[in-house]
């Protein structure tokens, strides 16, 4: 039994009861321990029957019982066959509680108890570490400031942080023109120093690498999904998309924009815009150097900046401050506004002429182009009528070289046709086979392209399954390592196994004597019809011979009575057989109730009992008080 | 633990021992972990003589990935092998792996440190002293008598920033809310670490 016990004990220590280690087995539960493991177990079989049960015994006696109550009544409701009531829980005997326990652990739900133990995911170890990290740092004392560790002042401080600032960062890389590569190598500081600040460099790394590999999936993923299908090498689609984009802009540019007057001038922000535009279609994601040339070009203009401050800062040191001077000049500017203003009016008024007489200039040319092509046209027939003329003097000689000629040339085309025909026929078959075999090229193109694109989902899922798989692997051998390691699963499968082993080799054993005993009972059955049948002939024998003979018939006396005797000595020892049988009955039964503690547990009633009375008497007399 | 093309490619490179022989790239190593674990050092020295005959463009690539690489890995808290799968994948041998993660584990409490300091939090205080002030009557009321508690809470100042502290008047009222709602925060975290 005790093996029993232990797998027992283990199921309601996994069912959420607490069992002292030092419990071994169910002898050693305690009224208190029976209870709070049935209402445990209770709980996880039928959550609805447990949540009402208080696993703690309450201390009156009256509670007690009535959680007695409840309890038998749930598990009879669970179906539990067995007589169950109060007493079962309170004044337990072990075999019952041992039927009652086995019955409550064979219900567990098996599968919801193995699931609760697999790790549900990335979210909940992610909780699982934030769980295990602040019971980690609630357990950390508080020390003072001045006191701390670098590794304490960063959980209990705040002076080292310092907030997330990144810098834009120039990787060097070993392709490009020559000029740019001459920079990484010989003029740009190693990576890690190029952010001004020190404390900065981790976070423009961190920075940088997210946004690239952001890049990375962003391309992978319109690759998958849009590049494979569009049928072009990377780099063809890549300078596709561009131009789809510069054309949609463009049009979006357009359609915002209001038509201007075409006879104005060109907007200076139209130009701008225009060359905006193909500097963005000349840079993208994959001309990797034009972060770079800006770069160059933003310091350039800096310098520019900074030459025109030193220019106005000479300017200014060198004005002496003299209201004459200051006087001269403003006239000066007076005068030049004016002029300025004069020139600017002078400009608009020629601007004006310029405007008018582009105008005519091009309505005479549109003017010259029509009268050109009149006269293209009357030169035509110009010449017609000039040709006719030549031919009239011998009219019917030429009319009948004219016909002539055009049957002629009738016939030419009539020829011409015929051969057009032969030739054309085996064209056109070649142009047919020529766009079936194109056809059946994209069908068999678009079939290799989706095949790519199944590959490529396969690989990736393979990808992230193996992923989760190791993830997995890691989480359940650190659980692994967690668990105990006492309780083996195989150790248990193998002592079933032998007791199922043992139990057929008892099985064999008992048949065995059941057939020997068989045998001896055919044995006996067949020496009493033995002794029947001779006594019956010895009897008839003697009986012939008693009516002569006087010792004869002392002998038949002493026969019958041997043989009454013989009987009765048997009948004595199966007498003796069957009470030996009873006598052992009884004392297995004596054992039995010896085991239910009768005694104790009268005892423990009676205390009950009195307990009851004395709270009875308690609450009555609280009753009769105001 | 996922690395750009760009880190990728540096590390291959570092790994190729034609390119990178067993001397430079354990120089190259211990740089690109300086760089980043010591903030004063401005001037970060590629100009070891084990270096000298590599082309310097080269030479700051893969510095640049194995820094970023190092960085990466203390982000992710990797374990042995999940640097060891990473690198593998980028062509590194058994020994150069090895030496990588010796040298990680040498830093690796500081490389937290230098990552667990990025970043920003609430004050936190050091102390509080209280006392109790009882106001009989106002200008506008004749007698009050009303009890107030002044709390200062003192937040812990360093050289580099300083912050005020932090005093408040309140009423007993106020002040049980106070002191009931840190609790009710005191029981959440509680909660929190019992999942």
């Amino acid at each position: 039994m005790d093996e029993v016990d232990k797998i027992l004990i283990h199921s309601l220590r996994l069912s959420g009861t607490q069992v002292p280690e030092e419990v071994q087995s169910l002898q050693e539960f305690t009224t208190e321990l029976i209870v709070e493991s049935v209402v445990r177990c209770l709980r996880v079989i039928h959550p609805s029957l447990g949540t009402s049960l208080s696993h703690v015994l309450p201390p009156g006696m009256s509670a007690r019982f009535r959680i007695g109550t409840s309890l038998a009544q749930a598990c009879q409701e669970l179906g539990y066959q067995a007589e169950v009531g109060y007493q079962t829980f309170l004044y337990s005997s072990v075999p019952e509680i041992r039927r009652l326990l086995l019955f409550l652990v064979e219900k567990l739900p098996r599968d919801d108890a193995e699931d609760a133990r697999q790790p549900a995911g990335k979210s909940a170890g992610l909780l699982r570490a934030i769980a295990a990290k602040i019971k980690e740092e609630l357990g950390t004392p508080w020390v003072p400031p001045a006191c701390r560790t670098p590794r304490l002042q960063r959980l209990q401080g705040t002076c080292l942080l310092k907030p997330f600032h990144a810098h834009p960062l120039v990787l060097p890389r070993d392709s490009g023109p020559v000029e740019r590569r001459e920079f990484f190598g010989g003029f740009l500081p190693p990576v890690p120093a190029q952010p001004p600040r020190p404390g900065t460099v981790a976070p423009s790394l961190l920075e940088r690498h997210v946004g690239d590999l952001g890049a990375q999936h962003d391309w992978e993923a319109d690759w998958q999904s849009q590049g494979l299908a569009s049928r072009l090498p990377p780099k063809e689609y890549v300078q596709w998309k561009h131009q789809r984009l510069r054309r949609r802009l463009l049009d979006q540019l357009r359609q915002a924009a209001p038509p201007h007057d075409t006879a104005g001038p060109p907007q200076p922000g139209a130009r701008d815009l225009a060359e905006l535009l193909s500097a963005g279609g000349a840079g993208g994601p994959l001309a990797k150097g034009s972060r770079f040339s800006h770069a160059q070009r933003l310091a350039h203009d800096q310098e520019l900046v900074g030459q025109m401050q030193a220019v106005v800062e000479t300017l200014v040191s060198s004005k002496t401050s003299e209201q004459e001077v200051q006087a001269r000049q403003e006239e000066e500017l007076a005068g030049l506004r004016g002029e300025l203003q004069r020139l600017e009016a002078e400009m608009d008024a020629v601007g004006g002429e310029v405007k008018v007489l582009e105008l005519s200039l091009s309505q005479a040319e549109a003017g010259l182009r029509q009268q050109r092509l009149a006269l293209g046209g009357r030169e035509q027939t110009l010449q017609v009528k000039s040709r006719a003329l030549e031919l009239l003097p011998q009219a019917e000689n030429n009319l009948a070289k004219l016909q002539l000629l055009v049957e002629s040339s009738a016939q030419r085309l009539v020829h011409l046709a015929a051969q057009w025909e032969t030739r054309r026929g085996p064209l056109v078959d070649q142009y047919r086979h020529l766009r079936a075999a194109r056809h059946s090229c994209q069908l068999e193109s678009t079939r290799r392209v989706s095949e790519i694109q199944a590959l490529h989902e396969r690989g990736r899922s393979a990808a992230t399954e193996a992923r989760r798989k190791e993830e997995l692997c890691r989480q359940l051998l650190t659980e692994l390592e967690s668990l105990p390691k006492d309780v083996s699963r195989a150790a248990y499968t193998q002592r079933i196994l032998e007791i199922v082993g043992n139990i057929r080799k008892q099985k064999e054993e008992i048949t065995k004597i059941l057939s020997a005993t068989r045998a001896l009972q055919k044995e006996i059955n067949s020496l009493t019809g033995k002794l029947d049948r001779t006594f019956a002939v010895t009897d008839e024998l003697v009986f012939k011979d008693a009516k002569r003979d006087e010792s004869v018939r002392k002998a038949y006396k002493y026969l019958a009575a041997l043989h009454e005797n013989c009987s009765q000595l048997i009948q004595t020892i199966e007498d003796a057989g069957a009470i030996q049988r009873e006598i052992r009955d009884l004392e297995e039964q004596i054992e039995s109730e010896g085991a239910k503690k009768t005694l104790a547990n009268l005892e423990r009633i009676l205390s009950d009992y009195r307990a009851l009375r004395q709270e009875n008497a308690a609450l009555l007399g609280r009753s009769r008080d105001p | 633990m996922e690395l750009s093309e760009y880190v990728q490619s540096g590390l291959q490179i570092l790994a190729d021992s034609g390119c990178f022989s067993p001397s430079a790239y354990t120089v190259l190593l211990q740089t690109a972990f300086q760089s980043l674990l010591n903030a004063q050092a401005d001037q970060v020295a590629l100009d070891h003589p084990v270096l000298k005959h590599i082309d310097p463009t080269v030479l700051k690539h893969c510095h640049a990935a194995a820094a970023t690489c190092i960085l990466e890995a203390g982000k992710h808290k990797a374990d042995k092998s999940a640097i060891s799968t990473c690198l593998e994948d980028c062509k590194f041998d058994r020994e150069r792996i090895e030496q990588f993660c010796t040298e990680y584990q040498k830093n690796k409490d500081t490389l937290e440190l230098i990552l667990g300091s990025i970043g920003r939090c609430p004050l936190h205080l050091t102390d509080a002293s209280w006392r109790l002030e009882y106001q009989i009557k106002t200008n506008q009321l004749h007698k009050t008598y009303r009890p107030a508690y002044l709390v200062t809470l003192n937040v812990e100042n360093n050289d580099s920033r300083s912050h005020p502290d932090v005093s408040f008047s309140c009423t007993m009222e106020q002040l049980q809310d106070l002191v009931g709602k840190l609790k009710d925060a005191a029981k959440s975290l509680e909660r929190a670490s019992q999942m």
